[in-house]
């Protein structure tokens, strides 16, 4: 699967000629012509992620949140060859499947994290495995967060129980441009090629406000203000522009094949659609900035994360296509952390912008339906209707069209992958936990069954020698 | 200070602001508020935490700041105020056990951060209480979650003794500082490590000397004082403040989260006859016995689950249950990654706990009565005679789709509106233009 993201209504003199079909919020669309060059290096490390076969499963009689905006009480699901084969009333079990009676239960799609950093700072947090920020340079678009994944963070294990199925790991924030971000799915892996999402497109970490300007400031170099990131930005787009122009003249005309370069590969690859912009962006006024500058260039932001003052631009993501991923309630750590309100997820929405909750926490990662809740809750006292079918888009369907793979994940529809859980009773409760989780079809993890509880090898011998952690 | 003009004020904001937005869903019968001295609050369900358990209608009669009854059906009783409670929820104020509430604005910006000293020889005299700011908007944010008291402590990044933590109220009041000097907050285990030179047998060892050296200061303060003696460790400002953690009249706060750690720390506070809350204990269920034969309490993080350090590797989210199980009195914080400014999360913190096996009403306690008891505060009970301390909650309090409708402290509604509901109503929709700038 490839997903081509481009704006409509852009100034389309970097684009490849053609037609270009509306793409934003993720709403991924197949650009109508050929392409040239392949700057995202789709395949340079590919996917080694095979699912397990499983027997078909039939989970019965649950309150199902479909991620499409709708609650199908007293429902049925039914998993097949890794897919969701069917969604409905009185389905029948085909031969050799195996029957869950879930009724009392609730089951949603897998939860998407768009924004973690598992197995770049993996746990136990020490100095040798900090390995998710490449403070070196305001621009280290080369490197890839894959590269630091750490397989057997015992922190996977632990997002997995709490019903994530896919995450994206993105570089940390302090450079203008991070690095490529990776979308996995949430299974155990011998290397981060087996826990790679097949097909997901790449994801480009940048990001605005205090944290690059107070870490290259504080070393003297650009940027030091605000003003020095846009600067920043501006000039490597510039850059980037050459680059992919010159690969398209060698392309069309032929010549000497111009030399490669990693950091304008990737940027390169955003301005051609392939790899998504997931950008850091905390105050409203930056979000605005950058948008422009995504129309300078001709590239389409796919998510502001961190958006904490979203909220004052909901209309402007809206118009924009672009996304915005929130916490529930995070705030004044920074001074553009702030301005919070705990209804921002809810604004966003309701202005018709593709809004999510997303984690970047080790704790949170494990009770985003918890988080999406309180982000409900919030909607609600603030005078909208939001019910638990609408916010479980907010961490399943929405973070799916942020990351390009929401034609293969993401909501409860038949032909998209078997990522689903089975809550023990309304997700957006304390007291509920992700019983039983589905990736591709298959069982990862069953809270009733030890034996279907993943480990890592860390985890092994590390309190008692013949035991697990626990 | 004026108690009575910040009453005043506290009812004015209450009563201009907070009826037309932040509380419209609950049903107030706003009779008349000049004198406020009794308030009656009818017909919730009442988790009381005293020997009455929880009642699942009841009123509670409150006059001049205390809970006067408790009973099934108080009738039409004259009251100032009625609050109608009705499907509500009412549970004691719940309670921080360690924050840095008033000491922090916004974490990142040093000149808004008055909670630890950097390069200075203070260590136990570090007193930050004369820094506290009422005014913090981290105050009402918290307090519309459901706080009403908190125990503020200092931290360090270069000394084992962080300082002196102190008790306050969330009510915004110039004189809401509880008590001062409450608690003696100790880094041991890795962090205190850390601070000792990288071991912690050495913070240990600095634990030690400086307790040995605070009793040979109070013996021979004199000579001390006249200069006829050796040359001691720590300054006579530091020996003097930890006179009353010697004496029993003081807490030691004591962060450690390794078993082993833990155990170290129960052995050492016996050999000094320490009053002790051991802060952590993200291991505590391992040693839970120790922990309460000796009848020392804890502050956990409930929510941390992850092994992000080796001193946590056993670190899992049935630590509350099986501590209280054991018989350790538990008292749950805001989770980590929250901070001060999410303090009260705690409340979410104890329903995952309570989601993995710990009692429903020791859930409730661990945030509000057990903190109360381990800290000596007001609060944390609602019983004839206690401070009224009191919030009406929309539903459980532990769920979190639940909210605060009503928070009282000493018997005074409190404004629930916050900077967070201020933007909020600002950019309800939002839209081009500069008409945000002017709704207030």
């Amino acid at each position: 699967m490839r997903v081509h993201r481009l704006k409509s209504a852009l100034p389309l003199g970097l684009a490849l000629g053609g037609a270009l079909l509306l793409g934003g919020c993720g709403n991924g669309e197949e650009k109508a012509d050929s392409k040239t060059a392949d700057f995202a290096r789709q395949d340079a490390f590919p996917s080694t992620y095979i699912a397990a076969e499983s027997a078909p499963v039939l989970i019965r009689g649950a309150n199902l949140l479909t991620g499409t905006g709708e609650q199908l009480d007293g429902a049925d699901i039914l998993l097949q060859d890794g897919k969701i084969k069917a969604v409905g009333k009185g389905l029948k079990a085909p031969r050799k499947a195996e029957v869950i009676d879930a009724a009392g239960k609730w089951v949603t799609p897998g939860i998407i994290d768009v924004h973690s950093h598992l197995g770049d700072y993996p746990a136990p947090a020490i100095e040798s495995s900090q390995d998710g920020n490449e403070m070196t340079a305001p621009n280290t678009a080369q490197v890839w967060a894959e590269h630091s994944v750490w397989t057997q963070d015992p922190q996977f294990p632990l997002a997995l129980a709490g019903g994530v199925t896919t995450l994206q790991i993105l570089p940390g924030s302090a450079n203008l441009f991070g690095g490529r971000g990776v979308t996995l799915k949430n299974v155990p892996g011998r290397s981060v090629q087996d826990m790679k999402f097949p097909g997901a497109p790449y994801g480009l970490k940048m990001a605005c406000g205090e944290n690059p300007k107070r870490v290259y400031g504080g070393k003297g170099t650009l940027p030091s203000t605000r003003m020095g990131n846009v600067a920043g930005y501006r000039q490597a787009w510039i850059e980037a522009s050459a680059y992919k122009k010159k690969w398209e003249e060698f392309q069309k005309n032929g010549g000497d094949e111009p030399d490669r370069d990693l950091q304008m590969e990737t940027l390169a690859g955003v301005l051609n659609g392939d790899i998504l912009v997931h950008n850091h962006c905390y105050r409203g006024e930056e979000m605005a900035i950058m948008m422009d500058i995504a129309n300078e260039f001709g590239f389409q932001v796919s998510t502001f994360h961190h958006a904490v003052e979203a909220y004052k631009v909901a209309d402007l993501l809206a118009k924009n296509k672009v996304c915005a991923a929130m916490w529930a309630d995070w705030w004044g750590f920074k001074h553009e952390a702030f301005d919070m309100t705990e209804a921002n997820i809810a604004i966003v929405d309701q202005a018709k912008g593709c809004a999510m909750i997303h984690s970047d926490s080790e704790v949170g990662i494990q009770r985003l339906n918890e988080e999406t809740a309180k982000a409900m809750v919030a909607g609600q006292r603030a005078g909208f209707d939001i019910q638990p079918k609408d916010a479980v888009v907010w961490m399943t369907m929405n973070p799916a069209r942020a990351l390009g793979i929401e034609k293969a994940t993401g909501s409860l529809e038949k032909g998209k992958m078997g990522d689903v859980v089975i809550w023990s009773g309304n997700p957006f409760s304390v007291y509920s936990k992700a019983e039983k989780v589905f990736i591709d079809g298959v069982m990862m993890y069953d809270r009733d069954d030890k034996s279907r509880q993943p480990h890592s090898d860390f985890e092994l011998g590390i309190l008692e020698a013949e035991g697990v952690r626990l | 200070m004026n108690t009575t003009s910040n009453n005043q004020k506290n009812l004015n904001r209450f009563a201009s602001r907070t009826v037309r937005t932040a509380m419209t869903c609950l049903l107030f019968a706003l009779a008349p508020f000049a004198s406020a001295e009794s308030l009656l609050i009818k017909g919730g369900k009442v988790i009381s935490l005293s020997d009455a358990g929880t009642l699942e209608q009841a009123d509670i009669l409150i006059r001049d700041g205390r809970i006067e009854q408790v009973a099934a059906d108080l009738g039409s009783i004259p009251a100032d105020t009625v609050i109608d409670a009705a499907g509500k929820v009412v549970a004691p104020g719940f309670i921080a056990p360690h924050s840095e509430l008033g000491l922090t604005e916004i974490s990142a910006a040093a000149s808004t951060n008055d909670n630890a000293v950097a390069g200075q020889s203070v260590g136990a005299a570090f007193d930050p209480s004369v820094a506290f700011n009422p005014h913090s908007t981290l105050i009402p944010f918290n307090r519309a979650g459901g706080l009403t008291r908190a125990i503020v402590t200092p931290g360090s990044q270069e000394n084992i003794f962080a300082g002196q933590g102190f008790a306050i109220k969330l009510n915004g009041a110039f004189d809401s500082v509880a008590k001062a000097g409450l608690v003696q907050r100790i880094y041991l285990g890795e962090y205190g490590g850390s601070l000792a030179g990288g071991s912690r047998a050495n913070a240990f060892a600095q634990l030690r000397s400086a307790l040995d050296e605070a009793r040979e200061y109070a013996e021979n303060k004199a000579a001390i004082r006249r200069g006829e003696w050796r040359d001691l460790t720590h300054s006579v400002a530091d020996l003097e403040a930890l006179q009353p953690l010697l004496n029993g009249e003081q807490m030691a706060m004591i962060g450690a989260n390794r078993a082993s750690d833990i155990l170290q720390v129960l052995a050492l506070a016996k050999a000094f006859n320490l009053k002790l809350v051991i802060e952590g204990a993200a291991e505590g269920w391992m040693v839970s016995d120790q922990l309460a034969a000796a009848g020392v309490p804890v502050v956990i993080d409930a929510m941390s689950n992850s092994p992000d350090a080796f001193e946590r590797l056993g670190a899992r989210m049935e630590n509350a249950a099986l501590l209280n199980k054991a018989g350790v009195t538990v008292a749950i914080s805001g989770p980590g990654y929250g901070g001060s400014h999410n303090s009260y999360l705690s409340r979410q913190a104890a329903g995952n706990a309570v989601a993995f096996g710990l009692p429903y009403e020791e859930g409730v306690r661990a945030v509000s009565a057990n903190v109360a008891k381990i800290f000596g505060l007001k609060g944390g009970v609602i019983a004839p005679g206690e401070v009224a301390d009191l919030v009406v909650w929309s539903g459980d309090p532990l769920e979190v789709t639940s909210y605060a409708e009503a928070v009282l402290i000493d018997g005074k509604p409190q404004s629930l509106v916050t900077r967070s509901t201020r933007l909020r109503d600002r950019y309800l929709k939002p839209q081009p233009g500069y008409g945000h700038a002017y709704k207030n």
